[in-house]
């Protein structure tokens, strides 16, 4: 299962970043947010985040030295235990769905199979892909 | 506690761009639950920086950006963030407000408002990087488009987010604006202002987290209110349409969309400029501002002639670029929308001065020579023209610029029986002649002519609204309260950074939860229109300090013309119904004959500290 991003429809309202660093660390932060939504003009708004495999090889757990970047159930999410930030993850991924801020790596993590940005897309611009 | 552990930042960044160094203050609680945030910071702050008989393009002039107290938390539509300064075009309150992430920005730097004093020596940008501030130069971005500006800061400072001036703050144009995200601060010329103090831009790199006194509370709200909004019915069209989804209504079933300067209440060619025409063919997506989960800003992108792409055009545009200039081109009307936006520009005044210069064309007051184009109603290219010269400050865009009020001034020749304007400022698209409640909003506003500030044209226009029923928008008789208490309504949501187009969700009862999710604290109806009232009243005393007396708050000459057309053809107010609105409105506000606050009600609402007896 993976969030597919439909940047035609985003409206660039930041509300998937506000749930998402709500749903996570109970506090507003975009920068701590697993999904990012690029604005760029008057009609480019993209967002980002992991399809979990679908668009690429799991780079970034082949480049994590510390073991913080795991796989269940298709679904992967940091270790923060483990976590240094080094940015290998982040250099790795291929769609820039990974990214390090105050020395902690974030992304997607799914919610637990109920995504929150997708929950709260009145756009209909995040879509839950299964399989 | 409410500062702590809440949505507040918890300090306010004030900036000296002459002595080049920033200032940080704390806020306690008595002061955060006395004025909220936004609006009453604003009202607070302003009124004891700047002095009354201040130049607003002098460096005695201060300009305030505060977010409203919900911005940054979870709660949908709150992301709008305000400005506040001496108004170059009114002389007395300004305050514009936006959506756009700025003030997103500004909390998660730490602060709750900036204040900006002084003036920069040479042309500069502000950059605020969570705890440091930074006065940069900007000389190589002087003369480039609000959209060119922002573009090159983000190249040059990774992760910030721009609020930026173009040409005509830089031209002090009186009513230039100030443009985040193709959003903006739009009335009373608070860009000029900034374009004086040589300040091009704002850039706020902010990183901390934004938190709220119970954050699984506010998950449980946004639920709720998530759900109520998308499944309203005005989502769809609004989604669809915009602001403008209402312009046929408003025409064909009110007869009270301005028209040709003000001549008729009815655009009889307004279906070239309805959203129901254009928005399939033009409009590409949805543009939302922070936090919103009912979008009515539009991605409008066009080819050939005219093309350009912007975000718009909003209702009060497709009145002031379209119906006002008589103009029935859509792609005119959007690519005048974009200068407007480029060169940051206000599209309402900009709409205004060009419709007023229009009608004098007609009237044979500006000559053919003087205008240096057909000034005709009707042309499509002398709109797009026009704002150029405006901008530019060429020929007769040199005195347009100065506003309406300056203009007419400046021309003479009786070119104040055509110019359309409350205290200086331009009136937005609602014919008063037959929304007459509105006609007393436009008088008691405190930034002048302003559909906003009381928001009291959907109460005037359908009847009903909140406590109110009835409602007859063709009397004069019981507006004061009416228009007195919409004010205050409204000085809530502009205080919380709600947007106005979800008053008729949350009304104010909504608060209570959501508030004590924000910062533990409970506020009920009361609570908040006292709050309300104490902000309308601080800006009142501002326009005192500056010389408002009650002469000030008059209607144009022509709302004595009564309507030739339409379902409200007739209707007219006279010189009877205006005064006696005010004083109506003066009573229930609790002020003297003359539109003093009386003492007992300075009491009242604290706020002795501001007012000399």
């Amino acid at each position: 299962m993976f969030v597919k991003a439909i940047p035609e429809k985003c409206s660039g309202c930041m509300m998937c970043e506000i749930v998402c660093s709500m749903h996570h660390w109970d506090v507003v932060n975009e920068k701590k947010s697993g999904i990012r939504v690029e604005r760029k003009g008057v009609t480019e708004d993209i967002p980002h985040l992991c399809t979990h495999g679908k668009d690429c090889s799991f780079e970034c757990i082949d480049a994590c030295k510390f073991d913080a970047m795991k796989k269940e159930n298709g679904q992967v999410y940091v270790d923060y235990d483990k976590c240094t930030g080094c940015r290998l993850c982040e250099k790795a991924c291929p769609i820039d769905a990974v990214w390090i801020f105050e020395k902690k790596a974030y992304k997607c993590d799914l919610c637990g199979g109920d995504p929150m940005c997708v929950k709260y897309c009145s756009q209909n611009a995040l879509e839950i892909v299964e399989g | 506690m409410v500062v702590e552990n809440s949505c507040y930042a918890g300090k306010i960044l004030t900036v000296d761009l002459s002595k080049k160094e920033g200032k940080r203050q704390k806020i306690g609680d008595s002061f955060a639950l006395k004025y909220l945030g936004g609006d009453g910071f604003g009202a607070y702050f302003l009124n004891k920086l700047v002095p009354g008989d201040a130049d607003a393009f002098g460096k005695d002039n201060v300009l305030i950006m505060a977010p409203g107290l919900l911005v940054g938390t979870a709660v949908p539509t709150a992301g709008k963030t305000a400005f506040f300064a001496k108004s170059p075009l009114t002389g007395g309150w300004g305050e514009g407000v936006m959506g756009g992430r700025i003030g997103h920005a500004l909390k998660q730097a730490g602060y709750d408002a900036l204040i900006i004093t002084g003036m920069a020596d040479e042309p500069s940008y502000l950059l605020v990087d969570d705890d440091e501030v930074m006065i940069k130069s900007a000389s190589h971005l002087w003369g480039k488009s609000t959209r060119e500006t922002a573009d090159e800061i983000k190249r040059d400072e990774e992760n910030v987010i721009v609020a930026s001036i173009g040409l005509g703050g830089e031209k002090k144009v009186r009513y230039a604006v100030i443009d985040s995200d193709e959003r903006q601060a739009g009335r009373g010329g608070l860009g000029a202002v900034m374009g004086s103090k040589n300040l091009k831009a704002i850039a706020i790199r902010g990183s901390k987290d934004i938190k709220v006194a119970d954050p699984k509370k506010m998950m449980e709200l946004l639920d709720k209110w998530y759900k109520i909004m998308v499944g309203s019915p005005a989502f769809n069209d609004d989604g669809k349409y915009g602001t403008g989804e209402f312009l046929e209504w408003m025409n064909a079933e009110r007869g009270t969309f301005p028209t040709r300067n003000w001549r008729e209440g009815v655009f009889d060619e307004r279906k070239e400029i309805d959203p129901y025409y254009w928005a399939p063919k033009y409009s590409i997506k949805n543009k939302a501002c922070t936090q919103c989960v009912k979008p009515c800003g539009k991605a409008f992108v066009i080819k050939g002639k005219y093309e350009g792409e912007l975000d718009g055009i909003e209702y009060e545009t497709l009145f002031a670029l379209g119906s006002n200039c008589g103009n029935a081109s859509v792609e005119s009307v959007a690519k005048a929308n974009e200068l407007c936006d480029l060169y940051g520009i206000d599209t309402i005044s900009a709409g205004g001065a060009i419709g007023f210069a229009m009608d004098l064309y007609e009237n044979n007051i500006l000559s053919r020579k003087e205008a240096d184009m057909d000034l005709s109603f009707g042309n499509s290219d002398a709109v797009v023209k026009m704002v150029e010269k405006i901008v530019h400050r060429e020929e007769i865009g040199d005195v347009l610029a100065e506003g309406v009020k300056r203009a007419a001034e400046k021309i003479g020749k009786e070119a104040e029986k055509y110019a359309v304007h409350v205290r200086g400022m331009e009136p937005p698209a609602y014919d008063v002649r037959g929304i007459k409640g509105m006609g007393l909003a436009f008088m008691s506003s405190p930034r002048g002519a302003c559909h906003l500030r009381s928001g009291a044209y959907s109460l005037e226009l359908t009847g009903k609204f909140w406590k109110y029923e009835g409602v007859d928008r063709f009397s004069a008789d019981d507006k004061g309260q009416e228009i007195s208490d919409m004010e205050d309504f409204m000085a809530v949501y502009d205080t919380l950074g709600v947007c106005k187009f979800s008053r008729g969700l949350f009304l104010l009862e909504g608060f209570a939860d959501i508030l004590e999710a924000a910062i533990g604290k409970r506020m009920d109806e009361n609570g908040l229109l006292a709050i309300g009232e104490r902000i309308n009243n601080l800006k009142h005393i501002f326009n005192i300090n500056c010389g408002w007396t009650k002469e000030d708050s008059k209607l144009p000459p022509k709302v004595r013309n009564p309507i030739p057309k339409g379902v409200a053809k007739g209707s007219f107010i006279s010189e009877k119904e205006e005064k006696k609105m005010l004083q109506d409105y003066f009573e229930a506000r609790g002020w003297d004959k003359k539109g003093i606050p009386k003492e007992k009600k300075i009491k009242e609402l604290e706020l002795e500290e501001f007012m000399e007896s």
